[in-house]
């Protein structure tokens, strides 16, 4: 091997890519695209919040009328005494009755009343359900009233339960820590498709470039001043540092984005709320039992959701997700990337790989698709062996990542990976030394497996 | 002394023969023509003098010792399928194969904006090679091919792609390549070039080396000791004179005939035989036989 020549080819490979106007757009539109996934639903509910409506009530059953109260979607206007037809007839959006609700009088028999809405346009969902449930509260007193027990209403108030869960984990040290298992979700989930995003786009990047070599046969004077393996390495590796470059603007990018963000939300409250939290939680000599029973409390007064999200995020260890991130995505790309450079010196033009990359490609999903189950059993038995089988592993283990993995397992994936990527790449190395010489006919697993054994 | 001496080299895909214990002496500071035809194995030799791929056996010597991969920098290879990164600047391209065969940046751009203008071709430099028409993109690969002034030019077809001035331009490089020293190999369909530039040739049909040897050496050797004769006058008598005439064509009392002198004759006596006979000589050369004609004879005849 020589060293300097593949420097001379890494930085080729790196350079032509990484003053493309596409590495830039990549670079600085995916982040902001992303941005505006996360923020245009929020805006969308903001925005498409209806006006006020007015609705004039004739409640002949005089037990609703009481339960009727306004909201900011709509107000009610106690219409008792007019005729139904004349205020049916007034019904106009112009001088602002937005529709007429009639209630019928109360039926000793069904123990029920009928509510009828006359609108000219049709009112909405949101106002239909305000009504239904205002006026199933009605009937509801009613029939307890009937019933005549005595402070009914006060034992049903009683009876009725809301069980808050929350989610501690437990430190070595015994720590408690509030979290939240849907940001662990959230996370496993961007971390699987990322990494997958990555490994499929940047190994393809490879093979593509291999095959542009053969094409437009620029790989025969190449050959000719570098060994094959130096050729096929320096350009694994220029593409590689590609990678990692786009990953670290992102990650510069993702600080400065939450910094300026930062300045239009408190962050600090939300998170002082939640330390609070954590620390009343963890406060030693306290009785078990009773300190996340005080913590539950204080987090239900305000928000509890929240600050669960808040206090996860900021517990979470970043340094060893981004760690495992960059040590799988760069054992998983070496060894995707080394058969996908094997598959491009087999070709002459992308339309021709699409047969010889199935048997790369369908790994790859697989692995996607465990790990994207794998947050919902983050320790069963298929997300194991998932993340120990090196071809699906980079995924898997990433999304398993932020629920916490065992070091052994880790220590035992990551080698494992190792291996195969040793192993791989000394395969695709030879088949690629042949094939990229190999021109005119279309090359079948038969001739690959024909260079394979060619010294 | 040899820059190259190929010994018994032998090479085999699967079944397929490619070479088939070849053994080629390449004398420094000639240029020597690797002929063949199509399939025939050069390609194959050619890759294995440059390491790209390994014989199964024999071996290769380069000045005196058995060739290394350091040895590869000294060479300059053009293959017969050449092309350039279409998105690539021209300048930046080259400076990228100059580096590869060992330069520093900053003398392979020295040379090469060198060799730039000596093409005057230095408005290039900084364009993509798509917009290069494939003249153009050839003489650039020229280029990029000898800037790190190789000990050894390995040049496959290094005129196709070129108009008739361009191909004499290349034609005028090498010669003038050969006289600053360096051994040019030339693999070539082109026998007009060969007889005008080869020195020594080797020709390897169906992965055997059928023959190897100077140029004028095997011309001799394959001719028919024949003579042509022009003269005026009447039609020759070859009644007791030591050659036969093969053929006389009369144009006007201008001959223009074939006379056969056999092997080892003397070309004084038939002249002295001709002049006693009171024949008007206009002309009289020795007739050699085309390097097509050679190529073809021993192609077909294997």
């Amino acid at each position: 091997m020589n060293f300097r020549n593949i420097g001379v080819i890494i930085s080729r490979e790196y350079m032509t890519r990484v003053r493309k106007k596409s590495f830039l757009v990549i670079t600085f539109v995916v982040p902001v695209l992303m941005a505006l996934l996360c923020i245009v639903p929020s805006v969308i509910m903001l925005m498409s919040k209806d006006k006020c409506k007015t609705v004039e009530v004739l409640d002949e059953s005089g037990i609703v009328l009481p339960y009727l109260t306004d909201s900011d979607i709509v107000v009610y206007k106690d219409c008792t005494g007019i005729d139904l037809d004349s205020l049916k007839a007034g019904v106009s959006s112009e001088n602002g009755n937005d529709a007429v609700l009639h209630i019928s009088a109360y039926d000793p028999q069904t123990r029920n009343v009928t509510a009828t809405v006359y609108s000219v346009k049709p009112v909405g969902i949101d106002i239909k359900e305000d009504i239904s449930s205002k006026a199933e509260d009605a009937v509801e007193e009613c029939r307890m009233r009937s019933y005549d027990i005595e402070n009914l209403d006060v034992i049903m108030k009683e009876i009725k339960a809301d069980v808050p869960v929350a989610t501690y984990t437990l430190g070595e040290d015994g720590q408690e820590k509030i979290t939240s298992s849907e940001v662990y979700m959230i996370i496993s989930l961007v971390l699987t498709m990322v990494i997958y995003m990555f490994i499929a786009m940047f190994s393809g990047m490879v093979m593509s470039s291999v095959i542009e070599e053969k094409s437009s046969k620029v790989v025969e004077v190449l050959v000719s001043s570098v060994k094959s393996i130096e050729l096929m390495f320096g350009k694994i590796i220029g593409v590689a540092c590609v990678a990692l470059t786009q990953f670290f603007l992102w990650i510069v990018l993702a600080i400065v984005l939450i910094s300026v963000a930062g300045m239009f939300v408190d962050f600090d409250s939300l998170s002082q709320g939640a330390q609070q939290m954590t620390q009343m939680a963890s406060v030693p000599g306290m009785d078990s039992v009773a300190d996340p029973t005080a913590a539950l409390m204080q987090a239900t007064e305000d928000n509890p959701e929240l600050s669960a999200i808040i206090s996860t995020l900021r517990d979470l260890d970043y340094g060893s997700i981004i760690f495992s991130f960059v040590v799988y995505f760069i054992l998983g790309y070496l060894l995707y990337a080394s058969l996908f450079a094997a598959i491009g010196s087999a070709v002459e033009n992308e339309g021709d790989s699409n047969q010889l990359q199935m048997p790369v490609t369908i790994p790859l999903l697989i692995g996607f698709f465990i790990a994207f189950y794998a947050f919902k059993a983050p320790d069963s038995q298929l997300a194991f062996w998932g993340s120990m089988i090196p071809f699906t592993s980079p995924m898997v283990m990433l999304a398993r990542i932020p629920f916490g993995v065992p070091a052994w397992e880790l220590a035992l994936s990551i080698g494992l990976l190792l291996i195969t990527f040793v192993v791989f790449a000394w395969i695709s190395a030879r088949i690629y030394k042949v094939g990229i010489l190999v021109s005119g006919k279309k090359s079948t697993f038969k001739d690959l497996w024909k260079w394979l054994k060619q010294k | 002394m040899s820059i190259i001496s190929c010994r018994d080299v032998r090479k085999t895909f699967g079944q397929k023969v490619a070479l088939d214990n070849v053994s080629i002496e390449i004398p420094e500071g000639k240029i020597f023509g690797l002929l063949g035809p199509n399939g025939a194995g050069k390609t194959t030799l050619i890759r294995i003098i440059n390491r790209i791929t390994m014989p199964d056996s024999g071996e290769i010597i380069f000045n005196g010792h058995p060739i290394t991969q350091t040895d590869v920098e000294r060479i300059g290879y053009l293959p017969e399928e050449r092309g350039l990164y279409r998105k690539m600047k021209v300048g930046e391209q080259a400076v990228y194969f100059a580096r590869l065969k060992g330069m520093s940046a900053h003398d392979a751009q020295q040379e090469l904006k060198k060799w730039f203008v000596h093409f005057g071709i230095q408005q290039w430099w900084n364009k993509k090679v798509e917009e290069l028409s494939k003249g153009m993109a050839q003489k650039v690969q020229f280029i990029t091919t000898v800037v790190h002034k190789p000990k050894l030019l390995i040049l496959d077809e290094p005129f196709s792609g070129f108009d008739p001035v361009n191909a004499q331009l290349i034609r005028d490089e090498i010669l003038r390549l050969k006289d600053e020293g360096a051994t040019i190999v030339l693999s070539t369909h082109n026998m007009e070039s060969v007889e005008e530039l080869c020195d020594e040739i080797a020709l390897i049909n169906k992965s055997r080396l059928v023959i190897t040897g100077g140029v004028d050496e095997i011309r001799h050797k394959y001719g028919n000791n024949n003579v042509e004769l022009v003269y005026t006058g009447n039609a020759l008598d070859a009644s007791g004179s030591p050659f036969k005439v093969i053929s006389d064509e009369d144009q006007m009392g201008r001959h223009t005939a074939v006379l056969s002198i056999g092997e080892g004759a003397d070309t004084s006596a038939v002249l002295s035989d001709l002049l006693a006979k009171g024949v008007t000589i206009n002309s009289f050369r020795e007739l050699v036989p085309r390097m097509n004609d050679i190529f073809i004879k021993l192609v077909t005849e294997e």
